[in-house]
């Protein structure tokens, strides 16, 4: 059979044509506004003189350790967590469809109202999350305000917030492994760890790359919820890459924002296409 | 040994359920409780119950601004609807062809897709196309936008899954003499079903959570959607607590309503549906 | 094959569009009220209102307008701060304004090129206006706004009782000042509030001295802006960072995590003697406690000269005319009526001033709160003012708001935070085209 006439591209045409419109187009003429002055009389081209401009920028360092921190840490903590969750909610509990519930609950809410209310749980005098601290005899945090723990604050609130969606690709991955797996793993008397090292980590490793592939990059370009509960402060402390690009158009810097986010599309993309590439080949094995 | 089981198991009920309501339910009886306080007990956002609950501060949102919410309600629904309904037609498409067939033009979209996960969308040339095809400030406008956002995740999902469908099923329909077309539709759509239920209910979150894009892409005082009406409430110089957290648990009510209709078909979608190149 | 595809896209999209526009016929017909007989019954209005602070007295205003001229005004809310800055720059670049547009003035009016887009409307009302605001709503002698509110200034805010009962005067110089939340301290007090959880609140003490820059540079502003002179090598300026550093060990201990909203609620309940803040705090802890505002006073950011202690003063939102509006009658008459007697008394019943109006001849009104009185009597009868730096030159630094909230952290000091600041300041000079 000819796979090109049963698989015809006008399958494609649809989303293609309506994602080139109104993504890739736009991508490319902004392309263009990343080597100019751009100050509302009009543009005036500059080369490349933007981009070294960006990466004079005092907190660029700042912004991208913190964003490679913040994407690492979101990975592996939403990654090492949803697996346990949803070990447990495949387990035989009684009440694991409430359960699955709850765990997406949080991410119903929008990520404002989320910033607010973890800000207000998080303030170090008045704080629920203190108060419990004092409670059993330790000492309270300046959560948000001590510019050593803010940016892990931040991470604890998105690792609450998105951990579901992990939790729910890991649950189907484990699901759909076979239970006859088990059943053999058992009769040869392996134990609980045995059975996950040998069966379910492996059987269950697609999940487990599509959870990193998306949480990692999602980590990169995070911004809304730093916005919402930080500012990138205190002072520049938990900065990333998209707050200072968005600092700056903010400014007026049109050009130098642009030539940022060109800046953070290469960072991101040297980092995922490998990793994807690396984590295809281990799926093969 | 049955019986130590099933012990453990009520244990694991217990502790499970424990750990839920403090870390996911406690913060939100935080906001239900803020949302019953009168304005000065609730900026204080503490956890203490309200001196008196306030239960007519959620008919005050509903009033703010000549009932906007309503008309916000109204945007942000159908924005959401007709997107997603875009976005599950045109990406499950695209998402077996790109599976099913390996070549440079699928490759190509491939790596289109991976990129779109990567960059935020250039605000300011988005506007300037969409005024030249006359669709800026336009509902048709803005559902586009947010279709050509979500397209790369939604197609990454159905890709994924569609891996777990036999290729055995299409190929007996042709012989049977079934165009293209017919086949997608009478045979793999409804097979996609679980995976489906599960791009309608993140994609709908994510569109009616999105506060940004409406933002730039779709303003004008007609034109609100709601989570722009949380910006009645809360401020640089002033604030509302109660009013918004009351606000958040109002606009949040059609998600839990999307969630709980598509819950259970959630999990077998995400059978496999995994990230595969 | 591609054109196909492309008129199946536009079905869908009239399709979509259709049904959207089904629901919002119901719109606009709700508010038709006024009688047929006012001026321009049935024209309409649009204004974008960019603040994030009370919105009684515009709604005041419109209601006048549309009992008294038959203007209908829709007013579009944009939240302030960057996100704002953000929106209002995306709508002016893609040329879709509405007819009035409320926003900053000084630096952040220079940021937007005005004369590309507001309507030159010196001839109108520049004689009618305080010269400072003028200076500010305009950009090389052209005005563009009229004043959206009453002025405020960034000040003191004290606790009248916690001064009479500790014995205080009010500070003529900084050393004084110290000297008086020293006092504070050992008796126990928090002797100044620091709401740094905001950033924008760190600033105000930098911001506030402008005055004393001033009383020891006259020119620091001109020859800021030439690059002439920095903040990392002035004396005065390097003073004003100063202040924040020698503020921090007077601060509550959690002032990195109390925000502003905080900061109302502690000084109404007592809890700190100082709070160094824009006085549009007054309006908002009003909203929220009524007349206990009133144990409230204010002072200017005191320097060095007791003989020349004056109050930094900032320049309301100023509300701007599109160019290219169609309805520019009808416009010019909302505008006219917002400047005339009418229309302040109407913002004034809905929304007490924090500070003087601009407007030539428009006195305060007796019910204003203590601190504005003091205001008046101290340093506006004396004429001991002057307006802040963002409002004489065009430079200001997107960033100053962060640095000074890392100053107030301690991660940096005040040296350090001025040369960051003249460093942050070069990048919008480059901008707008100065040579540095």
């Amino acid at each position: 059979m000819n796979k090109k006439k049963i698989y015809s591209s006008w399958f494609l045409a649809p989303s293609m044509i309506v994602f080139s419109v109104f993504f890739l187009l736009p991508m490319v003429l902004s392309l263009f506004f990343s080597m100019t002055v751009w100050n509302f009389n009009g543009f005036e081209f500059c080369g490349f003189d933007n981009f070294i401009m960006f990466f004079k920028e005092d907190s660029l360092r700042i912004g991208i350790r913190n964003s490679l921190l913040y994407a690492v840490l979101t990975c592996v903590l939403k990654l090492v967590l949803a697996f346990f969750i949803a070990l447990f909610l495949t387990s035989k509990i009684k009440t694991k469809t409430i359960q699955r519930s709850i765990v997406f609950f949080p991410n119903l809410v929008s990520t404002v109202a989320v910033g607010i209310t973890f800000s207000a749980l998080m303030h170090p005098s008045k704080g629920l999350l203190n108060k419990c601290l004092e409670f059993i005899g330790l000492n309270g945090v300046d959560w948000l305000g001590n510019t050593k723990i803010a940016l892990f604050s931040v991470i604890a609130t998105d690792v609450w917030k998105g951990l579901s969606i992990a939790t729910i690709i890991f649950i189907a991955g484990i699901q759909s492994i076979d239970k006859t797996y088990y059943e053999a793993a058992m009769m040869d008397g392996a134990n609980f760890w045995q059975r996950l090292k040998a069966i379910t980590i492996p059987l269950s490793r697609s999940s487990m790359n599509s959870i990193i592939l998306l949480s990692f990059i999602g980590g990169l370009r995070s911004f809304d919820l730093i916005w919402s509960m930080t500012g990138g402060g205190p002072g520049f402390a938990t900065d990333v890459m998209a707050s200072i690009i968005y600092k700056q158009y903010a400014a007026g810097y049109y050009g130098l924002s642009t030539a940022g986010n060109v800046i953070m599309f290469v960072i991101i993309a040297v980092i995922a296409f490998p990793l994807q590439r690396f984590l295809l080949s281990k799926e093969v094995d | 040994m049955k019986k130590k089981k099933s012990i453990k198991y009520i244990i694991g009920d217990i502790v499970g359920l424990m750990t839920c309501f403090f870390v996911f339910i406690v913060p939100f009886i935080f906001m239900l409780v803020n949302a019953l306080k009168d304005r000065r007990e609730a900026n204080r956002l503490s956890l203490a119950l309200p001196e008196m609950p306030q239960w007519q501060n959620f008919v005050e949102v509903f009033k703010t601004g000549d009932y906007q919410i309503l008309t916000a309600f109204k945007n942000s629904i159908i924005l959401t609807a007709f997107s997603v309904l875009g976005l599950v037609v045109f990406s499950a498409m695209a998402g077996y062809v790109i599976q099913r067939r390996k070549d440079r033009t699928t490759k190509i979209v491939n790596t289109l897709v991976m990129a779109g996960l990567m960059i935020p969308a250039a605000i300011l040339p988005t506007i300037w196309v969409m005024q030249t095809v006359h669709l800026y400030k336009t509902m048709p406008g803005m559902i586009l936008v947010e279709i050509a956002l979500q397209t790369p995740f939604t197609i990454m999902l159905y890709r994924g899954f569609m891996s777990t469908i036999p290729i055995e099923l299409e190929e007996a329909a042709y012989i049977d003499g079934c165009t293209p077309f017919s086949v997608f539709r009478k045979i793999i759509f409804p097979l996609l079903k679980p995976v489906t239920a599960t791009v309608v209910i993140l994609d709908a979150v994510t569109i009616f959570n999105d506060f940004t894009n409406p933002l730039y892409f779709f303003p004008g005082k007609e034109n609100l959607t709601v989570q722009v009406t949380l910006y009645n409430f809360m401020g640089q110089f002033s604030s509302s607590y109660n009013m918004l957290f009351a606000d958040v648990l109002i606009i949040t009510v059609p998600m839990l309503v999307i969630f709980l209709i598509f819950n259970q078909k959630i999990v077998d979608g995400m059978v496999a549906g995994s990230v595969k190149g | 094959m591609k054109r196909k595809a492309v008129s199946a896209l536009l079905c869908m999209s009239m399709v979509v569009g259709m049904l959207a526009g089904c629901g919002s016929t119901d719109a606009g017909s709700a508010g038709s009220t006024a009688s047929a007989d006012t001026p321009y019954s049935g024209q309409k209005v649009s204004i974008m209102w960019v603040s994030n602070s009370s919105m009684d007295g515009i709604n005041a205003v419109v209601d006048a307008a549309e009992k008294e001229l038959g203007i209908e005004v829709d007013v579009e809310q944009v939240p302030g701060g960057e996100d704002g800055d953000n929106v209002v720059k995306t709508r002016l670049a893609s040329g879709d304004m509405t007819d009035l547009l409320s926003y900053n003035c000084g630096s952040l009016l220079a940021s937007l090129n005005p004369s590309e887009y507001f309507a030159d409307i010196t001839s109108d009302y520049a004689d009618k206006l305080d010269e400072n605001f003028v200076e500010a709503a305009g950009v090389d002698g052209t005005l563009y706004g009229i004043p959206a509110s009453a002025s405020q200034a960034g000040a003191v805010l004290y606790n009248l009782d916690m001064y009479e009962k500790y014995n205080l005067e009010i500070p003529k110089t900084w050393d004084e000042f110290l000297a008086n939340c020293d006092v504070l301290r050992e008796a126990g007090e928090t002797a100044v509030l620091g709401t740094d959880g905001d950033s924008w609140t760190s600033q105000v003490p930098y911001l506030g001295d402008q005055y004393n820059v001033q009383a020891a540079d006259a020119n620091f502003a001109e020859d800021f802006e030439a690059g002439k002179t920095k903040y990392a090598t002035s004396e005065a300026g390097l003073e004003s960072f100063q202040k924040i550093e020698d503020l921090i060990p007077y601060m509550n201990e959690d002032h990195m995590a109390t925000t502003y909203d905080d900061g109302c609620d502690i000084m109404m309940e007592d809890g700190a003697a100082h709070w160094i803040i824009l006085t549009s705090a007054l309006s908002n802890m009003y909203e929220l406690y009524e007349d206990d505002v009133n144990k409230l006073g204010c002072f200017a950011v005191p320097g060095r000269d007791a003989e020349n202690c004056g109050l930094t003063v900032w320049e309301p939102n100023a509300i701007y005319m599109n160019k290219d509006t169609d309805n520019s009658d009808a416009v010019k008459a909302f505008m006219d009526f917002y400047v005339s007697d009418a229309g302040l008394d109407a913002f004034t019943g809905a929304e007490l001033p924090n500070g003087p109006y601009c407007i030539k001849g428009y006195e305060l009104p007796e019910e204003c709160y203590t601190a504005v009185k003091q205001m008046q009597a101290d340093y506006f009868d004396t004429g001991l003012n002057s307006v802040a730096l963002e409002f004489q030159t065009a430079v200001k630094g997107s960033n100053c708001a962060a640095i000074c909230q890392e100053l107030a952290s301690g991660q940096t000091t005040a040296a350090e935070a001025a040369a960051k600041y003249d460093e942050d300041c070069k990048k919008q000079a480059v901008q707008l085209g100065l040579n540095w």
